[in-house]
């Protein structure tokens, strides 16, 4: 269902001007200075085999941080991704004596087509069923792995790993270990600010949502498994090189769990936290032996802390010390002053902006929506009302593309939209609000409203560079009054403004057509008063306006057009004050039967 | 002919126990849209407390039976309170890695305090089985055949035809109309867990006599069984119990025509079959349309 | 439950003593020191425990015979997790300690694949208790075994049903993992060298529900007797039991695992007659006797092949590093492969090149639910 629309955000890299290499040149001096310490230090034996584990096992739990934290889908089978690339590393290097720089490249190959498969699969689906089916894949690998003799040489595993020529010495391949981390660990700290980043953000926070701002879901999910696998395979690729023998227990379900529990402890929201996790439990092992001695003790505990962690300290121990630390800065940032924003919806067709025809709905046998005719005019806001029950919200939903149509057609500014996913529908000009707030509350207010402003299609962010989308975001939220407080993190408005800011989003994509779902829902008259004057301010730039809602003031005063529905039929339309007086409208509302 | 009809019995029965672990599964499912993983390790814990009351107690076989499972029960209870009540209002996300916690958690306290050495738990009859022609029947799998069925139609008439059962579906349906309705949606969540509780403790007891009582009893049929669950039509009581046969089924023909080593391969290659071609299901998953 | 708490107890005396005998041995330097990995922790961690006791025991007669050239001989402790990544670990932090002169390894196989190639890299001896033949035929020369490899596992099955049971239509079963898959082979070889190719050659996976597809592929194989290689005592149980309801009564020989205390207790009566081989029988010699006699005095349980292989293993060393004169690990290894005609707890000690100690097997019988010494069979080659 998804074809891929000209303009989506799919790449990763984004071109970054100096200044921000040079704001990033104190990473890259510090990774630079890990690496010239791995490499010259003298560790014994033990410590260098605890680091080249920690250092590993890091990228691979980077790999979680992106899935599980950025995107918000489960993986259950990092350990069988893992052992993608150390197998390749395994037995390509010790059987068929090909190039480690070969297999290793192999490797990561194999985990990223396996887990674009996987992912291409099953990600369409719910949660539940990614995790069902991640674990039987991971279950099916290590069956391959103990049984395929002829080739994995079954539980004996594959022994004599070869290393790169270049790094042959256990202390410098550390080394080419530790700046391989620090590689990955730079790429996933701004994954986030990315386009793809902040698509997968917003999937993580709100899948619908996200699908209504413009953004391909399904293969948003898909990168994001596809990226956690390859970073899987990698990671087991370095490690097969560094202890040169693997066997199938260690790529296990157990050691899946061991993965997810590390990113979950440090937070899997970022490669800091994951790096921590990592740390933390491959040193706490070391620390609590004596728990060991009692078989199960030790591993019911991490039990326990799993339940605890997701508990009390959902975003992990580095979430709780970045949440405090982003709270600091917000303080500090002053947001830059913004222009006015500039609504120039796009305009293609003719009078009638959004002609609906004949639309149905049913759900089995309940006939939702049954044979509406909506046709909205340009520049003008249209209201849409009807009692409790009256197929509103369902017409809107079908609109938007939550709901498929049962029948009917919509044309949106002279394009047939009646098929397409919510995120073509958003390409095309269509922006909306819900009644119950959906934002990405895991973001600020800005960051909220650029995802916004990225819609395809949206010819007012030039070439769509950052800055032009961070500047659009602004315009926005000053639009609706709230530019001052735009690097504050979604929790901390108030109710009546995180709607503001939800028709901030919208607006910041230049939609041809705004449906706004009963916005003045859970206001108070103050705030009633306000969106009001919003409404009017948005009117006056020609935007189209279709609005659903119970409030009469609100929409007898806002709407110059009105169709009225009830029992999924259309039982009025035409101009307001015309339609408020029809005698089926006041029947339906006071009920005169 | 003879070994296809053996195959069968065996085939159905260990489907049969499948099939009970998934029934759990499906209740919690509806009830809070929460796949819950530690499913299985109920029914290790069950059959553990059977072997404490009834093996290493020496008690009457039917007053440990109930004891354990009361004390399933009260697992259920636990397991709400402390495992899915407080994350209720998060995303699914949460509540899934929870329950995996809470499956490693319980597996592995049990291992501390019994150890790792399997034990053996005698079933319900003196007679091991009968031998009907060629075929012979396990009296246990008989048992557990015959519990499962009963289970069908109790869990019907308990659904359909009861007050409890209907305001059950109600809240499973819709939570905040079900409240609207002044059914108490935490109560109805509370009975589901200790149902649900108890029914993975029946089918832990039910199958120790046969797998014996390991750490591992659970994890591995719960495995299955949520397979099973998949196959039939996520969320469909009647679903839960076909896909739980059929797997058991295809599975003990697949490792006597095909593989015995990749036995367990079986179950997840259709289940992943399923996911891709027909992910609804035989019955179609009830909760596809809820936005 | 009562078992669970002395565990506990010497656990946490284990925890507090490692790291003491530790620093004692630094503070020291006097001493000879032998470098021991086993899982303290994990899932074999009440195994690990009885290997300690056994070394344990034999450091104890060692020293009070007059130690190892002239000075006392000490036991380093590290624990391999039961894993191998853990023993990976253990045996770095191990290695890293220049004046530790030989070590002992891990009963598993795996864990000793794990180990090996640092074991080769560090140029050093390592006794070793995992049965596996590729062990000590894969040039690694610094591997010894105590115990048995399954290729006379294999032998000894063999042997026993071909020559002793005068069996010649065989079924193998055996589990997919490691263990089960060279022992599989090795009767497989076995039997096709006395002139009695195997019928049916079965593999399954370890943790299976249901044996009966493996059952009913034996019956219909027509054949007369069974070898089979389990790893897991609740399989064994569960395929006894389907075994027998479904009609099979032929003899059965089988590794280890057969006869181990916990599958006679799962599978009760279905086990009954059964053989299978064992490297440690108490009955089978005098030394395994003695050494039955000093683990009961000294711990006041029975011994079985967990602490018999670790015992073995330190008395043997010491008297090879006696006999060498020195703590040049060349010289070790030579010593060590010199080491002819020794009885020890598991049987006569005839080191070849490889670094195979032992070359045969004890067969033991369940006689209706105790298991009974039968008969011990040796190879020369």
């Amino acid at each position: 269902m998804s074809s891929p629309s000209e303009n989506m955000p799919v790449t990763v890299s984004v071109p970054r001007s100096k200044p921000l290499l040079l704001r990033h040149l104190p990473y890259f001096i510090g990774a630079a200075a890990l690496v010239a310490l791995a490499a010259t230090m003298q560790f014994d034996g033990y410590i260098l085999n605890i680091l080249m584990q920690a250092t590993t096992f890091a990228i691979a739990v980077f790999g979680l941080s992106v899935v599980l934290g950025l995107c918000g889908q489960i993986n259950l089978a990092q350990a069988a991704f893992f052992g993608f690339g150390a197998y390749a590393v395994g037995i390509g290097t010790s059987d068929y004596h090909i190039s480690y720089w070969f297999c290793l490249l192999a490797g990561c190959l194999m985990a990223l087509v396996a887990g674009a498969v996987l992912g291409m699969s099953t990600l369409r689906l719910g949660g539940h069923y990614l995790a069902m089916v991640t674990i039987s894949f991971q279950q099916i690998v290590t069956l391959v792995m103990i049984n395929a003799i002829w080739l994995t040489h079954g539980p004996d595993g594959v022994p004599r790993i070869g290393r790169p020529d270049l790094f042959q010495s256990s202390q410098s391949y550390l080394a080419f270990c530790v700046g391989m981390l620090a590689l990955v660990g730079y790429f996933v700290w701004h994954l986030p600010d990315t386009r793809l980043g902040r698509a997968m953000r917003a999937v993580r926070d709100n899948e619908l949502a996200a699908g209504v701002v413009g953004i391909d879901v399904f293969r948003t999910k898909v990168y994001a498994f596809a990226l956690c696998a390859v970073l899987g395979g990698l990671a087991g690729g370095l490690f097969a090189g560094g202890f040169a023998y693997v066997s199938p227990d260690q790529f296990s379900f157990a050691e899946s769990i061991v993965f997810l529990t590390m990113s979950l402890l440090g937070g899997v929201a970022s490669p800091i936290g994951s790096a921590i996790g990592t740390g933390l439990l491959i040193l706490i092992p070391e620390w609590l032996r004596f728990l060991k001695s009692v078989p199960g003790l030790y591993l019911a505990i991490y039990g326990l802390s799993v339940i605890l962690i997701i508990r009390f300290m959902p975003d992990g121990i580095w979430g709780f010390v970045a949440a405090a630390f982003e709270r600091w800065r917000a303080q500090l940032k002053t947001p830059p002053a913004a222009a006015a924003l500039q609504l120039k919806p796009a305009t293609v067709g003719g009078d009638i902006v959004l002609e609906v025809t004949g639309l149905s709905k049913y759900f089995g046998g309940l006939k939702a929506v049954d044979g509406v005719d909506i046709a909205v005019k340009r520049g003008g806001v249209h209201a849409l009302i009807g009692p409790n029950g009256s197929g509103k919200t369902t017409t809107l939903n079908v609109l938007s593309g939550l709901y498929k149509a049962t029948a009917g057609k919509i044309l949106l500014d002279g394009t047939d939209i009646t098929t397409m996913p919510p995120h073509q529908r958003t390409a095309a000009g269509l922006g909306r609000t819900f009644q119950n707030i959906r934002l990405f509350r895991s973001m600020t207010a800005l960051e909220n409203v650029e995802i916004g402003a990225e819609r395809p299609g949206n010819k007012m962010i030039g070439e769509g560079g950052d800055a032009a989308l961070t500047e659009r975001a602004m315009e926005a939220l000053t639009f609706v009054g709230l530019g001052g407080r735009a690097n504050e993190l979604i929790s901390g408005f108030s109710y009546g403004h995180q709607r503001l800011i939800e028709i901030a989003r919208a607006l910041a994509a230049n939609p041809t057509l705004l449906l706004l779902d009963e916005p003045a829902a859970g206001l108070n008259s103050t705030e009633k008063l306000e969106l009001h004057e919003l409404l009017k301010r948005i009117a006056a730039q020609g935007l189209t306006i279709l609005i659903i809602d119970h409030d009469m003031t609100l929409v007898s005063e806002a709407a110059q057009h009105i169709t009225v529905l009830n029992f999924g039929r259309r039982i009025a339309d035409g101009e307001s004050m015309a339609v408020l007086r029809h005698p089926d409208v006041v029947s339906a509302y006071l009920g005169s039967e | 002919m003879d070994l296809a009809l053996q195959l069968l019995f065996t085939g159905i029965g260990i489907g049969a126990v499948y099939a009970l672990v998934a029934l759990g599964f499906v209740l919690i499912f509806r009830a809070t849209n929460v796949v819950n993983f530690a499913q299985g390790e109920f029914s290790m814990v069950a059959a553990y407390l059977m072997v404490v009351f009834a093996v290493d107690l020496g008690w009457p076989y039917w007053l440990s039976f109930l004891l354990a499972l009361a004390g399933m029960a009260l697992l259920g209870v636990i397991f709400n309170l402390g495992v899915y009540y407080p994350l209720r209002h998060r995303t699914f996300l949460p509540v899934i890695i929870a329950t995996i916690g809470a499956s490693i958690l319980l597996a592995n306290s049990v291992l501390a305090i019994y150890g790792p050495q399997p034990q053996v738990l005698q079933g319900w009859f003196e007679t091991p089985g009968i031998q009907l022609g060629p075929v012979y029947l396990d009296s246990q799998y008989l048992l557990i055949i015959a519990v499962t069925f009963a289970l069908v139609i109790f869990n019907y008439w308990f659904f359909e035809k009861t007050l409890l059962g209907k305001k059950l579906q109600a809240t499973s349906q819709d939570k905040e109309m079900a409240s609207l309705l002044g059914i108490s949606v935490s109560t109805m969540i509370m009975i589901t867990f200790i149902y649900s509780a108890v029914l993975g403790g029946l089918a832990g007891i039910l199958v120790a006599p046969v797998l014996f009582v390991s750490i591992q009893m659970g994890s591995t049929i719960a495995l299955k069984a949520f397979a099973a669950t998949i196959i039939g039509g996520f969320g469909d009581v009647a679903g839960a119990i076909i896909g739980g046969l059929a797997l058991g089924v295809i599975e003990t023909f697949g490792a006597a025509y095909i593989s015995v080593p990749y036995k367990d391969g079986f179950a997840f290659l259709v289940l992943v079959a399923f996911l891709i071609f027909r992910p609804q299901g035989i019955f179609g998953e009830r909760v596809a349309e809820k936005a | 439950m009562k078992l669970t708490r002395r565990d506990f107890a010497a656990g946490i005396v284990a925890g507090i003593a490692a790291p003491h005998i530790i620093t004692s041995a630094r503070a020291q330097g006097a001493t000879i020191k032998i470098g021991m990995c086993v899982p303290a922790t994990g899932p074999a961690a009440e195994q690990g425990l009885w290997a300690q006791n056994g070394a344990k025991l034999a450091l104890a007669a060692v020293n009070k015979a007059g130690g190892v050239l002239g000075k006392q001989v000490e036991l380093v402790i590290e624990d391999d997790q039961t894993t191998n990544p853990g023993i990976v670990l253990a045996f770095s932090k191990l290695a890293a300690q220049n004046d530790i002169v030989a070590f002992l390894g891990s009963i598993r196989s795996t864990q000793v694949h794990a180990m090996a190639p640092d074991v080769l890299k560090l140029g050093k001896p390592v006794m070793i208790g995992g049965t596996d033949p590729a062990l000590t035929h894969m040039g690694n020369q610094w591997l010894f075994r105590f115990r048995p490899n399954d290729s006379y596992s294999g032998r000894v099955i063999a042997d026993y049903g071909v020559k002793t049971l005068g069996k010649k239509k065989w079924a193998i079963v055996h589990s997919t993992d490691a263990f089960g898959t060279a022992g599989g082979k090795a009767l497989a070889s076995a039997l096709e060298k006395l002139g009695t190719p195997a019928v049916l050659d079965q593999g399954y996976a370890n943790q299976s529900q249901d044996f009966t597809p493996v059952v009913l592929a034996v019956k219909q194989s027509g054949a007369d007797i069974l070898g089979t290689y389990f790893t897991f005592e609740n399989d064994i149980g569960i395929f006894a039991r389907q075994l027998r309801q479904l009609g099979v009564n032929i003899p059965w020989v089988g590794s280890p695992s057969v006869v181990a205390v916990s599958s006679t207790k799962l599978a009760g009566p279905a086990l009954f007659g059964t053989y299978g081989v064992a490297d440690y029988a108490e009955e089978s010699s005098d030394a395994s006797k003695s050494f039955g006699k000093a683990y009961r005095d000294a711990y006041k349980s029975a011994p079985d092949n967990q602490s018999a292989w670790p015992y073995d293993a330190v008395t043997i060393l010491s008297a090879a590093i006696n006999k060498a004169g020195s703590t040049d690990p060349g010289k070790i290894r030579e010593a060590l492969l010199a080491t002819k005609k020794t009885p020890g707890a598991e049987g006569e000690y005839n080191f070849d090149q490889n670094g195979d100690g032992l070359h045969g097997y004890n067969v033991v019988k369940n006689d209706k639910g105790t298991i009974v010494y039968d008969k011990h069979i040796d190879f020369n080659d």
